[in-house]
């Protein structure tokens, strides 16, 4: 069966990036805000997600992610961080939020798609 | 004549004579009193108080002498304080040592009888004596007499010596005195239990109590309970000052630091306490702390404003070289890199513009008189073409104050927002540049409002739009860095101006820039 994955990006150029680099792996839904992205993880049921961490307006991915992996019915949802902050600090942040993975920008597509594939097959 | 006989350790007689002050001294009613009751006792014609300086006998006091000093060679009284206990001679003419004296020859004296004189340490400084013009006894009795004349002239000099130390001692306690009230530290005197005994005026404001108001007050209720860890007739003095909170008398609090020297005074464990009002040190302290928070912060959205350009320069790159794509495509992404790439050089542009501006401060200002009407149409020009699908209409007042400004700062900063409200409003909409001079604070200032018509802000947009790297709204696809208005501020604030924001969401944005006028308008 095909597997879905939900990309939530503000910047409309990098919501392309990674919908290039992931096509391959499945079917992609897009969202570009933190709101929008939350309803559509509950209504599109993905197998993974691709979450930026600053999502503009002040929204942080972060919350989302809190948010996918708090509610039983999404739990079990693989998610995938994108964040331009590289500090330690920053990934251990994420990591604390339940992300499964944690990438920073910039990124290499392949090494992108290497890592949501290895997400889909676990 | 023989020469003078002299004392042994008579360097340091010399050195006791002079110490004490009292050669060429003024004649004093407390040895005239001695040398009276001498003369009157004995029925003699002279009696002294005669001290043997170096080369001279110098009479403090006299009675039947004319002059106050006489040569030490051939005197009695050298002899006299080579020996312990009166020395009397009874007949000059029979003495070998005295015969051919002038005092002998000259003055005629035929009988002396002296008593050594001793300083506080024991020194023969000179003598007290009797002389007579003819040769008589001295039975014991007298001996005696003149030997409590002697101690009494004695007590007199010991007790002249006393108050001269009693006075140096006073003038001491009046430099400490002044010491403790002048200085700016709090300094508390302790008793063993930690009772306040007495604290200086410093430590009295500091607390905020009236004079005196300290003592017999508890340590800690003004040093919090760490004070008495201080407390210990053990602790050193050399230790670091402890940090605490200070409690006034009114009960607010304030950071202070805390030095305790434990000390015996009289036989009484005391401890000396230096406090100090470091409310001052604090507050640097913060604000550094918050300054370098701003700092970070600022680094870390600078790092995150710069990685995301470089994500699509980096990863459009590589699918390109990895990936065949369909023309149209391929374009499409080279449009994206390059357009990321312009992104990123304008980001480091402004981010070195931003730093240079704050680095230089008001020295990297050029400052010079500049006509606002120039400005404006510099600026315009400047846009390369931004905004010519707007109406901007420029109303400058006739006899317009220059500025004093640097001229090329100026047009940057206009320019940002100049450009911002062609940016955040629809092409063909209106764009007022208008001016007004005004006497604010006793000070010409010269204002230049930019109006348009634009999408405008909410307030919460407004009071973040100085923020570096904010953008109003959804401005993904409005042009910029985000840095255009905090340059801005940056340089209004370094030429003494201010601006104000008036904006309504969907009634657009005015910015009013105020800057004083030029030195010869003000």
């Amino acid at each position: 069966m095909d597997k879905t994955i939900l990309i939530v990006e503000d910047q409309d150029d990098l919501r392309l990036l990674v919908r290039l680099s992931l096509k391959s792996l499945g079917r992609v839904v897009l969202a570009s805000s933190a709101a929008q992205g939350l309803a559509m993880v509950r209504a599109e049921k993905p197998d993974l997600v691709t979450l930026d961490v600053w999502l503009g307006k002040g929204d942080s991915g972060l919350d989302v992610c809190r948010a996918i992996k708090s509610d039983p019915e999404t739990q079990h949802v693989k998610v995938l961080l994108l964040s331009a902050c590289g500090q330690q600090s920053d990934v251990e942040a994420g990591m604390a939020a339940g992300a499964d993975h944690y990438i920073v920008k910039p990124f290499s597509p392949q090494s992108l798609g290497e890592a949501a594939a290895a997400l889909l097959a676990a | 004549m023989l020469a003078t006989p002299l004392p042994t350790e008579e360097a340091h007689r010399l050195q006791v004579l002079l110490d004490l002050n009292i050669l060429d001294t003024a004649p004093e009613d407390r040895f005239d009193r001695i040398t009276r009751m001498a003369a009157r006792l004995f029925g003699v014609p002279v009696a002294l108080v005669s001290l043997i300086d170096a080369d001279r006998q110098w009479f403090k006091s006299r009675v039947g002498v004319p002059f106050s000093e006489t040569e030490r060679a051939s005197s009695f009284c050298t002899h006299t304080i080579l020996q312990d206990g009166v020395m009397v001679v009874e007949d000059a003419t029979c003495d070998d040592r005295f015969a051919s004296s002038p005092y002998v020859t000259e003055a005629g004296a035929r009988f002396y009888a002296g008593y050594p004189l001793a300083a506080p340490d024991g020194s023969r400084i000179g003598t007290v004596c009797i002389l007579d013009r003819n040769p008589r006894t001295l039975d014991d009795e007298g001996r005696a007499l003149l030997r409590d004349l002697a101690g009494m002239v004695a007590g007199e000099i010991a007790a002249g010596e006393l108050r001269r130390a009693h006075a140096r001692r006073s003038e001491n306690d009046a430099w400490l005195y002044g010491l403790l009230e002048h200085i700016p530290d709090g300094v508390l005197m302790l008793d063993r239990a930690g009772n306040v005994i007495c604290g200086n005026p410093a430590a009295e404001h500091m607390f905020g109590s009236d004079t005196g108001g300290l003592a017999g007050r508890m340590a800690c209720s003004l040093l919090g309970d760490d004070a008495a860890m201080l407390l210990d007739p053990e602790h050193s003095a050399d230790a670091p000052p402890q940090e605490g909170g200070g409690l006034r008398l009114d009960g607010s609090t304030f950071p202070i630091e805390v030095k305790v020297a434990p000390m015996c005074l009289v036989g009484q464990q005391r401890y000396a306490v230096i406090v100090r009002d470091v409310t001052r040190q604090h507050e640097q302290a913060q604000r550094s702390r918050a300054t370098e928070e701003r700092r970070r912060k600022h680094f870390t959205t600078a790092t995150h404003e710069l990685r995301t350009p470089m994500a699509s320069i980096l990863g459009f790159s590589e699918l390109l070289l990895k990936r065949d794509f369909d023309a149209a495509t391929n374009r499409e992404l080279l449009d994206i890199i390059h357009r990321q790439a312009a992104r990123l050089v304008d980001l480091i542009n402004q981010m070195l513009d931003l730093a240079r501006i704050e680095a230089g401060g008001t020295e990297g200002l050029h400052i010079a008189t500049v006509d606002v009407a120039d400005l404006v149409d510099q600026t315009l020009t400047g846009l390369n073409g931004l905004g010519q699908n707007h109406r901007i209409r420029t109303e400058i007042e006739d006899g317009l104050p220059a500025i004093a400004a640097d001229a090329a700062k100026m047009q940057q900063a206009l320019t940002n927002i100049v450009s911002n409200a062609i940016k955040y409003s629809s092409e063909g909409s209106q764009i007022d540049i208008s001016t007004a001079a005004l006497r604010r604070n006793a000070k010409l200032m010269v204002a230049i409002r930019v109006a348009d018509r634009g999408i405008g802000m909410t307030p919460e947009q407004q009071a973040r739009i100085f923020d570096a790297f904010y953008r109003a709204g959804d401005a993904q696809n409005v042009q910029g860095s985000g840095l255009g208005m905090t340059i801005f501020k940056e340089i209004i604030e370094l030429h003494g101006g201010h601006a104000d924001i008036e904006s309504r969401p969907g009634a657009g944005t005015a910015v009013t820039v105020w800057l004083p006028a030029a030195p010869d308008h003000g």
